[in-house]
């Protein structure tokens, strides 16, 4: 309900509402797009094209599921372009930074605790695909049909991606877990 | 632990901090595009509501509630184009202020007999409490009906069925509060101020001498509008500044013809909160409450059309093992003692045919019908019992599982 009224103040050109919304969801698209790219410069960048999108294309837009599943939606495609770019150009990855309570927080970086940082190199680890397959599942919460639809490849491709993804994964963590 | 316990766990323990300057880098082109789209928006669009109400898929109830609370803030159109004497920001600052509303709609057909809403506000203008009174005319099928509407749960009291229903429902409010974000003044007088200077409405205000007699505004739109033909009159009384009637005609004829009215009485005077309840439902109805379990049965990978006949299918297996709770849950939730009254007096021997499938007659039902065929004894006559329109739909506000209606 709240996110539909939001948006509808966003149709009315309400700067208040465009906030709320970046306030409410930060978290979840930018763990997303950090997990996804490895890289906090870029996931911010990503957000920050998600919602120029979003502000864009406001006029026509019509929310008919959650708006939160819709942004990750968009996180996850641009991140997928971001990820395709970023090899085309061979752009080295810069780990997110660190959280340290302690240390004063450089104002001008996207700061990440230990889960996600550990989630994120985890994820580097395996093949793009693989670590989307997983994060809109879990994080998404969509269906391995709905994933499917959204990239155009069918259920088992998703499927089989995820599991081997997850396989790869129990490795990287037990291989962490002894050290 | 599980490799997907593990990310889990990482995902939902996973946190990110973002600095001011941050989150004003991510956000601001946004921001300055939300900001120019505001300035390059022309007129815009009034808010349409009715077309909203009508296009919207949600239930007549609702529905019907929407209607009346359009018109009562939709008031704030007319405010700061009207060129004079009329106070327009006392008008807006009462409307702002308004906690309890009664609401009388009348049809031009049905006047003897309005409907009726009594709407209760929290102080941020969040609707509380709705309740909303529907006679015989408004919907026959249904019969007079009354529904409260509390905290996200809709009870619907069928007098004439002798059925008391409890739904999830968001939409009630959830319509209202769009409503009121439409009908925003600030944003409404802008539109309104653009269609004017486009010519797309004319409004004249009449404040007559008489200070008893309430200030008249009529506003008419004209044809490129997208309510081409149609005229509102609107009663502001000149103390409160507040909206006493609205009067709705459509041209026909070259002639405006006076098709309804609405009339809002005791502002501000508080409804009892008995008014919220239902607590006048007699003891001996039926009551299906729908918001504490599961009704119907999950259409899991089922197409529509198979969902559709094995929830048929199975409903009279239920009967015909008398399993009388099994056969309420997939009839829309009704109790097994009111399932055993209805069908305990018959022994179903088994299902003859189930289907096909086919559109239901009433496209409003949003259902389909699945003509059964099955064989039953009564009064120890073994007879067939031949249903022609046995609707299956998707329950109400629970995706994915689909009922026998028809029953409440």
């Amino acid at each position: 309900m709240e996110d539909k009224l939001l948006v509808w103040r966003c149709k009315r050109g309400s700067r208040d509402a465009l906030s709320r919304i970046y306030e409410k969801y930060k978290r979840d698209l930018l763990t997303l797009a950090i997990a996804l790219s490895n890289d906090a410069s870029t996931a911010e960048d990503v957000v920050h094209d998600v919602f120029v999108g979003f502000v864009e294309a406001i006029e026509k837009f019509r929310l008919t599921g959650s708006l939160k599943g819709y942004l990750l939606t968009c996180v996850a495609n641009r991140a997928r372009n971001a990820n395709k770019a970023r090899h085309r150009h061979s752009v080295g990855l810069d780990l997110p930074e660190p959280v340290s309570p302690d240390a004063d927080e450089p104002p001008w970086s996207i700061v990440c605790n230990e889960e996600l940082q550990q989630l994120s190199c985890a994820m580097a680890q395996l093949a793009y695909d693989q670590r989307e397959a997983i994060m809109l599942h879990f994080q998404a919460a969509m269906t391995f049909r709905a994933i499917a639809m959204q990239q155009g490849i069918s259920v088992n491709t998703v499927k089989s991606r995820y599991r081997y993804g997850l396989d790869k994964l129990r490795s990287i963590l037990d291989s962490e877990s002894k050290k | 632990m599980k490799p997907a316990d593990e990310i889990k766990r990482l995902i939902n323990k996973s946190d990110v901090r973002t600095s001011s300057q941050v989150d004003k880098r991510i956000l601001g082109e946004a921001l300055e595009h939300l900001e120019k789209l505001k300035q390059q928006r022309s007129a815009g669009t009034r808010p349409d509501i009715w077309r909203t109400i009508m296009k919207s898929s949600i239930t007549k109830i609702a529905a019907a509630a929407v209607i009346v609370i359009a018109a009562v803030l939709a008031i704030n159109l007319w405010n700061r184009s009207m060129p004079a004497a009329y106070a327009l920001e006392q008008t807006i600052q009462a409307n702002h202020t308004v906690r309890y509303l009664h609401i009388k709609d009348f049809d031009a057909k049905h006047s003897a007999e309005p409907k009726e809403f009594w709407i209760e506000f929290y102080e941020d203008g969040q609707v509380k409490n709705v309740r909303m009174q529907f006679p015989l005319w408004d919907s026959p099928d249904d019969g007079p009906k009354v529904v409260v509407w509390q905290e996200n749960k809709a009870k619907v009291w069928f007098k004439q069925k002798g059925t008391l229903l409890t739904v999830n429902d968001q939409t009630v409010a959830e319509l209202m509060l769009m409503v009121v974000v439409k009908c925003d003044p600030r944003l409404a007088m802008e539109r309104l101020y653009d269609q004017e200077r486009q010519g797309k409405v004319t409004v004249e205000i009449d404040e007559p001498s008489d200070k008893a007699q309430p200030i008249v505004v009529t506003a008419t739109y004209l044809g490129t509008d997208s309510l081409p033909g149609t005229r509102q009159v609107v009663l502001v009384d000149r103390a409160t500044k507040l909206v006493t009637a609205v009067e709705f005609y459509q041209l026909k004829e070259g002639e405006y013809q006076y098709i309804g009215k609405q009339e809002y009485s005791d502002y501000n005077r508080p409804i009892e909160a008995e008014m919220f309840t239902l607590n006048e439902v007699p003891a001996d109805v039926m009551r299906v409450d729908q918001t504490t379990q599961e009704v119907g049965l999950a259409q899991g990978t089922l197409t529509d059309e198979e969902i559709a006949l094995e929830v048929a299918r199975q409903f009279f297996e239920a009967l015909i093992a008398q399993d009388y709770a099994k056969a309420g849950k997939l009839l829309e939730g009704i109790p097994a003692e009111k399932i055993k009254e209805l069908f305990g007096g018959r022994k179903f021997l088994r299902i003859i045919s189930v289907g096909p499938v086919a559109p239901h007659p009433i496209p409003e039902t949003r259902g389909v019908i699945v003509p059964c065929i099955v064989e039953m004894e009564e009064n120890g006559k073994i007879s067939e019992w031949k249903l022609d329109r046995l609707g299956v739909r998707q329950v109400y506000n629970q995706p994915g599982r689909w009922t026998i209606f028809g029953g409440i």
